[in-house]
């Protein structure tokens, strides 16, 4: 009964001295969170790493920047303090027993973009460099769109034209032929405006397959502008009962080869090669 | 004599302060982002990035700058939607800063913590990994940043109405020199 006693007596005699020795033991990291103009960052998360034992531990500085990690064995310590719209800072220290180390943080990047010799052209954009960026974007997804769809009145028209303009062709095949013609050149020209009025984004040099592109509208262009003129001239002949003949002869050849054209340079900046 | 003693001194004492500080300078860099569509996978590289590193009591801070417009996929057209989603014409610049130890230029392998700032945006890469090699004064590092084009709010561009895959990895080739 009396050895009970005494283990118990000496149970709360250990316990009562523990804490004032842990904290007679234990070191203490405080300090203040600013910025690099001196300005307190407020709420910043302070972490500390034991670099030996691993063991971790993280507070929150508060309102005036102030941080407080009590209770820390003594030892070499990797510190890491992070605030929203700033890098992570770390750094080392070591905790010396029962001493409170204050170390102030500094957060902000040390280098800056004209440390690295960008001049301030390069590195400031404007809205107005953007908004003409987002109109360029929006007219050649427009002609892009558009164009795709005239793919499908200008192959139909190539089809159909095998019909209008063989020797026994009825009238109702012309006029289909030639409504489909005429459905193809409106959204050929509709395309052909967005990419044409889209704007040019000065400094840009023209490469790769858009170069393709570019240069097949060169032949595709002046086919459509020139297949319903020599369709019309056709589509006249063959109603007054007329063998096609002269320059409507061309009509199909040209139709063909600007149809390819414009095949081709859907291609081109479809397919990689 | 003292005076003697004294200039001499404080001459060691600034040497050695002086040395404590050192910086790196990026020579050479290529970085190269990859974009998935169902029709192409495209890459482009840029040779335009600028870096810094100042290293002072044991820790290295760097900041490494690319101007958005300098990536080149080898399509001009490509270039300008690139930049123009990625709103390049409103923040020109593509800013990575990291901290490292001084003495993790020792190990062959890194992990940095990166503060991307791109397309207006800031966005944080944990412990990426690079390798690095030492060559004589210089020292070589790759790593990949695996970037998202959702991490900075973008909408994925489009070719023939189907837009690309969202992973947008950096491929990161760099040569740093070590100037005291």
């Amino acid at each position: 009964m009396k050895a009970t006693k005494l283990i118990l007596a000496a149970g709360i005699l250990m316990l009562l001295l523990s804490e004032p020795l842990r904290a007679q033991v234990a070191a203490k990291l405080a300090g203040t969170v600013t910025n690099q103009s001196g300005a307190v960052v407020p709420n910043a998360r302070v972490s500390v790493k034991n670099l030996v034992t691993g063991q971790s531990a993280e507070t929150q500085a508060d309102s005036a920047g102030l941080y407080n990690l009590p209770n820390l064995m003594p030892g070499d310590y990797e510190v890491s303090v992070s605030a929203e719209g700033f890098p992570t800072k770390v750094t080392k220290v070591t905790l010396t027993q029962g001493a409170t180390q204050t170390v102030n943080l500094t957060l902000g990047g040390v280098l800056s973009l004209e440390d690295l010799g960008f001049s301030q052209t390069q590195t400031q954009g404007s809205a107005q460099d953007q908004a003409r960026l987002d109109k360029r974007s929006h007219m050649l997804k427009v002609h892009q769109r558009i164009g795709l769809i005239a793919t499908a009145p200008i192959v139909a028209s190539v089809i159909t034209g095998v019909f209008a303009g063989g020797k026994s062709t009825s009238s109702t095949d012309r006029w289909t032929h030639l409504a489909l013609g005429s459905a193809a050149g409106d959204l050929y020209f509709l395309s052909a405006y967005y990419a044409i009025r889209a704007p040019r984004i000065p400094g840009t040099q023209t490469r790769g397959p858009i170069r393709l592109h570019k240069a097949l509208a060169w032949i595709h262009g002046p086919g459509m502008i020139l297949t319903p003129i020599l369709g019309a001239i056709a589509f006249n002949q063959k109603s007054n009962g007329e063998k096609v003949h002269g320059i409507a002869k061309a009509h199909g050849p040209v139709a063909i080869v600007t149809a390819s054209a414009y095949g081709a340079a859907i291609l081109a900046v479809s397919l990689k090669w | 004599m003292k005076q003697k003693i004294l200039i001499t001194f404080l001459f060691l004492a600034l040497t050695t302060f002086a040395q404590t500080d050192s910086q790196w300078v990026l020579s050479q860099s290529t970085l190269t982002y990859h974009v998935s569509h169902p029709l192409h996978q495209t890459d482009g590289v840029s040779h335009a990035a600028r870096g810094k590193g100042v290293c002072h009591a044991g820790q290295c801070d760097f900041l490494i700058a690319v101007p958005v417009k300098s990536f080149d996929s080898g399509d001009s057209n490509r270039d300008l939607h690139m930049l123009q989603v990625t709103r390049g014409g409103e923040f020109p610049m593509v800013m990575v800063r990291t901290s490292l130890p001084e003495d993790a230029s020792a190990s062959t392998t890194i992990h940095a913590d990166l503060e991307v700032q791109f397309a207006g945006q800031a966005v944080e890469y944990k412990q990426v990994p690079f390798e690095q090699a030492k060559q004589g004064n210089e020292t070589k590092i790759s790593g990949t940043i695996p970037a998202t084009l959702s991490d900075f709010k973008i909408d994925p561009p489009s070719l023939l109405t189907i837009a690309v895959k969202n992973e947008i990895p950096v491929r990161v080739e760099m040569t740093w020199r070590r100037e005291k």
